[in-house]
């Protein structure tokens, strides 16, 4: 921290320096890791808890309750949610590669009028606050028959989503157009060298805006609560976990198991994947 | 010839569009609701009819296949009918369900807070046709019962059981604390709860006589509230509590308790409790000693804590109105036809088994020990009563039961007070009248929302 | 960050000197076929829901009668006669304050540290992301339970320091410091996209700056932070629109702390306690889809989107200077 005066002083001054420095940082950075981890680990140790231990003063299990997760799945139908959530997910993620790819496309690789325009309005719509165009889409949507299906929250994705338009385009637009030149030289149309050209090349991009997807749908509360809360059968996961306790009277020890089956398939993405997930992440950030 | 697929690819997507915008004009159009809407009362089955039946009601656990049963009797009339019975499903997911234009054949409330919004804005069919052409006579049930099933004279709902509320007490932590019997009014309550709450050596609780903490279990305004006498609207439909000495009163109690516990004590205490339908439940570990609760408790009791020696009464009333006691709050369950049912001739008879038929009520009664709501099955030889559930039939026939005012407002008015209660206990509304004041402002307001009208 | 996007612009050369009216029409038709599903599900989803919400505002609207016009009768409400809107606004605004402010704050710092540490960066950096990835939902519950009053760790263990914890989530005092710092737990997007920024300062810039003498300080705030502040203006903004539609984690943390048989399902425990995690749009929610006064609800809404138009007004701007920024270069 006193680099400042570091050419004033003996050398070995400055290393002992330099040496703290790095100690201070790294024992900085490891505190950080377990501020971050402890919680996941109070969830984990929780979940195998016998129940009167849960709601003790202990920390640690005494016996160790690996059994809770099978309860967990024998209280609830977590199976039907499990299945819910993966439909709403998988779904949703299909649906942007159908209808994100080529608005992006047309977004970065080709010149027209109205571009900007409507390049603003996806930004416009991705700050958008869900709940300001609720009113009229649920009305809409009870008018169709839908509520209390997953349609209302899987359809959208087959026609706009704007967050994965937007980061699709950013993507897009490191990929230099010289290609799609070359490739439209050779008497590629430009749906060809979208698909044989720039989805190839942009392939982490596009994974990266999938996992988003799918995080996103999987961790959605608020959508579900809104047009399948009405009916059980439709729930996903994040919607049952919340109402968890209350409807299946369960104790502490089997909601923290229910909470880490909740947490685990995103943690296993990430794990699986977590490169194109950082790299995806700089690139919401806004280009300076 | 690429231009043309361009082309075609265009006409796609103009298609597309125009189909879009067709459905919505069509979407917008069309009226939500079906076939349950009409003028006269819809044609009851025939044997044979092949008719699937849902049902949503809130049982759970326990008590899911009991009710299950006692619908399922309904084959005996009708073999064919199939009868897909849906549990958890709470208020809000029933009013969802029929705004949404997905509404069950039958729904099934444990609760007539919503009843008022549901019978003013239409989302339960009137019933009346159905009384009429059957020829039902509705003298079977009795009239605080009758009052809690209709709104503003128009009948939307049958009851179906009914609840009453009473008061429990632990009859070992009596015995140790040398009581004998139940408190009969807040005098007693107080010095009954003080004697039997026992402190933790770092001064927190370990068990409280009584838990005075609202909202908590069945510490909810309107359960208490006939124990005051304490009405919710005055004479002109609106709420007035801040010019109610019984509510002023009532609060003041609570206060007094919190008091001698202390609010942050009483706070952490009650975040250690378990939920209310669980086998952690506070009475059931022995933390408290007295709680007011229905009599669907014993129940609870007898299967989740057998071992839990208690005794039950009429609830201690108010020093200023002894004569309110063998009085109770009672609210009951409550069964309907929803707009837009598929099938409304069949929900009726399946209604009618459920709200008169002697033997499935008998049948209900002893499995969810929830009071008959007829006078023929609450003294059939069949039902099960003993010294634990006796005092609520007592109750029950005591003509002095108070229910919940149906308004069009659903449970606002309880949230309206809940969140005061919250901030009274904690200290932070220290003028009582000033609060009741807001309170009313807030309930009034909701009523005006509603009122415009309809 | 902008040393990594490489250029996009081709050679004017390589293009057509002169403009063929057929490969025009064609490249017209092109765009209109790629772009037709986005605009029409912008059209369904946001365009005519926007309008719509607006025209809902000046009505009384309960799903089930038609809607029946009554002018601004539900602004009047909303400003005069309505409790507790006035409650969910505060709440928000106190949000969009703290939670912007502690949010970045925080981000920064972490990312700081991540920024200089020389070896186990990718572990710590892993550590401090999972947890943004974690279900909202599940991650209120995880933290309404860590930090119970009566057998929760965290006060168990400020118990052992010898402090008396607070009852968190029971506390209207505690709830929305305690959603604060579960908010903060799962920052870690907003700290990768910082640190990316850092790492993006070029090293002589550093260099120099030592050379002339300057100091830690100075030298963050004179190399540092000019050239991340764009990265932390959008840290800014997001989190200014997060706090304004905060909903999962307060309408969660809500009912399950209040120890309620129905945990998201009871609308006379959500807010608990004492309205203090009754934010704008759960308050929103609960109008229009508990009550179903709908359209009560819609002006709520038309309320809540000038205020995040502003917001996003800022962003838009500035996205708008990066990319003419980019065709300039």
């Amino acid at each position: 921290m006193t680099a400042t005066l570091t050419h004033t002083r003996p050398v070995r001054r400055q290393r002992w320096d330099r040496r703290l420095q790095w100690v201070a940082v790294h024992s900085l950075g490891v505190a950080l890791g377990i501020m971050f981890t402890l919680p996941v680990v109070f969830v984990l140790l929780t979940a195998v808890m016998a129940s009167d231990q849960a709601m003790s003063s202990s920390l640690w299990p005494t016996q160790w309750r690996f059994d809770n997760f099978v309860k967990v799945f024998e209280r609830a139908p977590m199976l039907d949610y499990l299945v819910n959530s993966f439909t709403y997910s998988l779904l949703a993620t299909a649906g942007i590669l159908l209808s994100a790819i080529p608005a992006a496309y047309a977004l970065s690789k080709i010149r027209w009028r109205g571009q900007n325009v409507f390049f603003m309005l996806t930004v416009a719509a991705m700050m958008l606050p869900p709940q300001v165009v609720t009113v009229p889409l649920y009305d809409l949507w009870v008018r169709l028959g839908l509520t209390g299906t997953l349609v209302p929250l899987i359809a959208p994705y087959f026609l706009f989503d704007a967050f994965s338009v937007f980061l699709l385009r950013q993507f897009f637009l490191t990929i230099p157009r010289d290609y799609i030149e070359a490739a439209k030289i050779d008497g590629c149309s430009e749906f060809q060298a979208m698909v044989r050209v720039l989805v190839p090349m942009a392939k982490p991009g596009i994974a990266a805006t999938m996992m988003f997807c799918f995080l996103y749908t999987w961790n959605d509360y608020f959508g579900p609560l809104l047009y399948t809360g009405e009916n059980r059968d439709s729930w996903p996961l994040s919607l049952a976990l919340a109402s968890f306790r209350g409807m299946h009277h369960v104790e502490w020890n089997l909601t923290m198991a229910a909470t880490a089956v909740v947490m685990a398939p995103a943690i296993v993405l990430f794990v699986f994947a977590q490169k194109s997930f950082v790299r995806g992440i700089t690139f919401t950030g806004v280009k300076g | 010839m690429r231009t043309t697929i361009t082309a075609w690819r265009l006409r796609r997507g103009m298609t597309l569009v125009s189909a879009a915008s067709v459905l919505l004009l069509t979407a917008c159009s069309a009226a939500a609701g079906g076939s349950g809407d009409g003028d006269g009362p819809a044609a009851a089955p025939n044997k044979d009819d092949k008719i699937s039946l849902v049902v949503y009601s809130k049982f759970t656990n326990r008590e899911y296949p009991v009710v299950s049963a006692g619908l399922n009797r309904l084959k005996a009339k009708f073999p064919n009918i199939e009868i897909k019975h849906e549990g958890s499903q709470d208020d809000d997911k029933l009013t969802q369900s029929i705004r949404g234009g997905n509404p069950p054949d039958v729904a099934i409330s444990f609760f007539t807070d919503n009843l008022g919004a549901w019978c003013s804005n239409g989302s339960f069919v009137d019933l009346k046709p159905y009384i009429d052409r059957d020829k039902v006579d509705l003298n079977v049930i009795p009239e605080a019962v009758r009052s809690y099933t209709e709104f503003r004279g128009k009948r939307c709902a049958m009851p179906m059981l009914a609840d009453v509320y009473g008061f429990f007490y632990n009859k070992d932590m009596f015995a140790a604390a040398g009581l004998s019997a139940p408190p009969k009014n807040t005098t007693e309550l107080f010095d009954h709860a003080k004697r039997l709450t026992q402190l933790n050596p770092d001064g927190s609780i370990r068990v409280a006589g009584f838990l005075p903490t609202m909202p908590f279990y069945n510490n909810q305004a309107q359960i208490w509230a006939p124990n005051w006498d304490a009405r919710w609207l005055g004479p002109d439909g609106k709420s007035n509590l801040a010019a109610s000495a019984e509510w002023k009163e009532m609060f003041t109690f609570q206060k007094k308790l919190i008091d001698f516990y202390g609010h942050d004590r009483l706070a952490k205490f009650k975040a250690g409790l378990g939920d209310e339908y669980s086998e952690d439940h506070a009475f059931h570990r022995g933390k408290i000693a007295m709680m007011f609760d229905g009599e669907y408790r014993t129940a609870f009791l007898k299967e989740q804590a057998p071992n839990v020696k208690y005794g039950t009464a009429s609830p201690p009333v108010s020093d200023s109105k002894p004569n309110r006691y063998g009085g109770a709050f009672t609210t009951g369950t409550i069964i309907a036809i929803p707009k837009g049912a598929k099938n409304p001739g069949a929900a009726w008879e399946l209604i009618k088994q459920m709200s008169l038929d002697t033997d499935t009520l008998v049948e209900l009664g002893n499995g969810l020990k929830n009071v008959p709501s007829t006078m023929a099955a609450l003294r059939d030889p069949r039902l099960e009563v003993d010294e634990n559930y006796r005092p609520f039939l007592t109750m029950f026939d005591g003509g002095k039961l108070l229910p919940n005012p149906t308004t069009p407002i659903g449970d606002a008015h309880l949230k309206a007070v809940n969140d005061f209660a919250e901030r009274w206990q904690a200290g932070r509304e220290p003028d009582l009248e000033a609060g009741l004041r807001k309170v009313d402002a807030q309930i009034n307001d909701e009523l005006a929302q509603k009122g415009g009208g309809r | 960050m902008t040393a990594t996007v490489p250029r996009t612009r081709v050679n004017a050369a390589a293009r057509p000197a002169r403009k063929v009216p057929r490969r025009d029409r064609r490249r017209r038709l092109t765009v209109l076929a790629f772009m037709a599903p986005a605009v029409l599900g912008f059209v369904v989803f946001f365009g005519y829901p926007l309008l719509a919400t607006v025209y809902y505002s000046f009505t009384r609207y309960d799903l089930v009668n038609e809607p029946e016009w009554i002018g601004l009768g539900n602004y009047i409400r909303m400003f005069t006669s309505e409790p507790l809107v006035a409650v969910a606004a505060w709440n928000t605004l106190w949000l969009v304050v703290v939670l912007t402010l502690t949010r970045v704050l925080f981000a920064l710092g972490v990312a700081l540290v991540i920024a200089r540490l020389k070896s186990g960066v990718g572990l710590i950096r892993t550590l401090c992301y999972l947890p943004a990835l974690a279900p909202p939902a599940a991650a209120t519950l995880a933290f309404v339970f860590m930090f119970n009053p009566e057998f929760g760790p965290v006060n168990r263990f400020l118990r052992l320091l010898g402090i008396d914890g607070g009852l968190w989530f029971n506390d209207p005092a505690m709830s929305k410091p305690a959603l604060t710092l579960l908010v903060l737990w799962g920052s870690g997007e907003l700290m990768i996209i910082i640190l990316a920024a850092l790492l993006d300062v070029p090293v002589s810039q550093y260099e120099a700056a030592e050379l002339d003498g300057a100091g830690p300080i100075r030298r963050f705030r004179h190399v540092t932070l000019p050239s991340i502040s764009p990265v932390l203006l959008f840290g800014v903004v997001n989190s200014i629109i997060f706090a304004l539609q905060f909903f999962t984690q307060a309408i969660v943390a809500g009912g399950v702390a209040s120890g309620s048989a129905d945990v998201a399902g009871n609308t006379k425990y959500i807010g608990s306690p004492e309205n203090s995690t009754l934010t704008y749009p759960v308050w929103l929610y609960v109008q229009g889809f508990r009550y179903f006064n709908m359209g009560y609800a819609a002006a709520m809404a038309v309320l809540l989107f000038v205020v995040s138009f502003a917001f996003t007004a800022v962003l838009v701007h500035q996205l708008r200077r990066a990319s003419s920024a980019e065709e300039n270069a």
